[in-house]
């Protein structure tokens, strides 16, 4: 019995899973209980490996140990950080930012990190789209082609009666409608020259 | 409230009283042997008045209606799924109750999986193949049904100890006839 235990324990250290005692063939007591223990041990080694080497290429889904099980412990905890993390990446795929990582480490830091960052940015991105958004429809507001009477240079509101002098606009309540400029009066020179020539300052060299 | 005979359920929030102004010095918070002195020692002494299952299914009905406090009490209830989640993590986390962090989620199905890790009814409590956060189910499927309006039943279905305690827990409401 002390051969076969001593065989089992080596290969269990060698990273191999040897095959199970044969209680029904030892008799003494204390050596059955040995056998049991060992082939107990053998029986987690076992479930472990099913289990972690899946788990390292990514498997994720569930694999059942037996209740006792307890070798298999940090494991386990590997596994449920793993499918923790995997919801966690889904959901932030999937542009929620209101979940974090608690307790774990630098990992965590660094994944609220970007979780905060990803949101900040979207933000920034958005305000930039409502922006443009709202250029454009200025934009949009006044394109397109506008009749304008040759004379008096009013515009017509679009598609209204051009036989209703009502729908003629002065350009600056016309301008002022469809954008957000407002005018302040002038007078350019050559009006002024026109208008009011007594207003004019002689110049220098006229002197 | 502690002295009418009754069927139901009677207890609302306000009966936890002013806690701030009653405990100006000890403040709000408690040892969590205190709790545990309390939860354990009510169990064992309902276990040997009523039995294991009795007693077990008592501790759900009393979880259940504390979720289901929390929940209105504590939580946005108007908030949608995912904000939910992240504020029930976060107020566990403030009222150390327990770490809890999601696994799955099915919205369609409502059925989910989660752990609750460091928690204050079991973390320390050796591993074995005995279920004991029955209090846990109740409070996590109490919570749900509160949010949601539908039934719900927890169950712990794994729990493990690499440092503290950790427990999964199969969440899933319960449809008519199931």
């Amino acid at each position: 019995m002390i051969d076969q235990a001593l065989k089992t324990l080596t290969l269990l250290l060698q990273g191999k899973l040897p095959g199970k005692i044969e209680k029904a063939k030892v008799e003494n007591q204390n050596e059955r209980e040995l056998a049991k223990l060992l082939n107990q041990l053998v029986l987690f080694m076992e479930e472990i490996h099913r289990f972690v080497i899946p788990l390292a290429q990514g498997e994720l889904s569930d694999i059942k140990f037996s209740p006792n099980n307890f070798l298999a412990s940090p494991f386990k905890e590997l596994h449920s950080r793993l499918r923790h993390l995997t919801w966690q990446a889904k959901q932030v795929a999937n542009g929620d930012f209101c979940q974090r990582i608690d307790f774990m480490g630098e990992f965590s830091e660094a994944f609220n990190l970007m979780v905060t960052a990803l949101q900040r940015n979207e933000r920034v991105l958005r305000e930039k789209i409502d922006q443009l958004e709202q250029a454009l429809g200025h934009i949009k507001r006044l394109e397109g082609i506008l009749p304008i009477c040759s004379q008096c240079k009013r515009i017509r509101i679009e598609k209204a009666d051009p036989d209703d002098q009502k729908n003629w606009l002065i350009i600056e309540r016309y301008l002022s409608t469809k954008t957000d400029a407002q005018f302040t009066h002038s007078i350019c020179p050559e009006c002024k020259q026109k208008l009011y020539p007594e207003y004019i300052d002689p110049k220098p060299d006229e002197d | 409230m502690f002295k009418e005979e009754r069927k139901h359920c009677k207890f609302v929030w306000q009966d936890l009283g002013d806690i701030e102004t009653g405990r100006p010095n000890l403040g709000l918070k408690v040892p969590v042997l205190a709790y545990r002195l309390m939860q354990y020692t009510m169990r064992d002494a309902l276990i040997t008045e009523l039995g294991v299952k009795r007693a077990n299914a008592l501790f759900i009905k009393a979880g259940r209606l504390a979720g289901s406090l929390f929940c209105e009490n504590l939580l946005n209830c108007q908030a949608d799924f995912n904000e939910f989640v992240a504020q029930l993590q976060r107020v566990l986390k403030e009222q150390a109750i327990g770490i809890l962090r999601m696994e799955m989620v099915d919205l369609q199905n409502l059925r989910f999986t989660l752990t609750i890790a460091e928690d204050l009814d079991c973390s320390g409590l050796p591993c074995s193949d005995e279920v004991v956060c029955q209090y846990d189910e109740g409070f996590i499927a109490g919570i749900l049904e509160a949010y949601t309006g539908k039934p719900f039943s927890a169950q712990e279905i794994d729990c493990w100890a690499s440092g503290d305690r950790v427990c999964r827990f199969d969440v899933r409401a319960v449809h008519a006839g199931s």
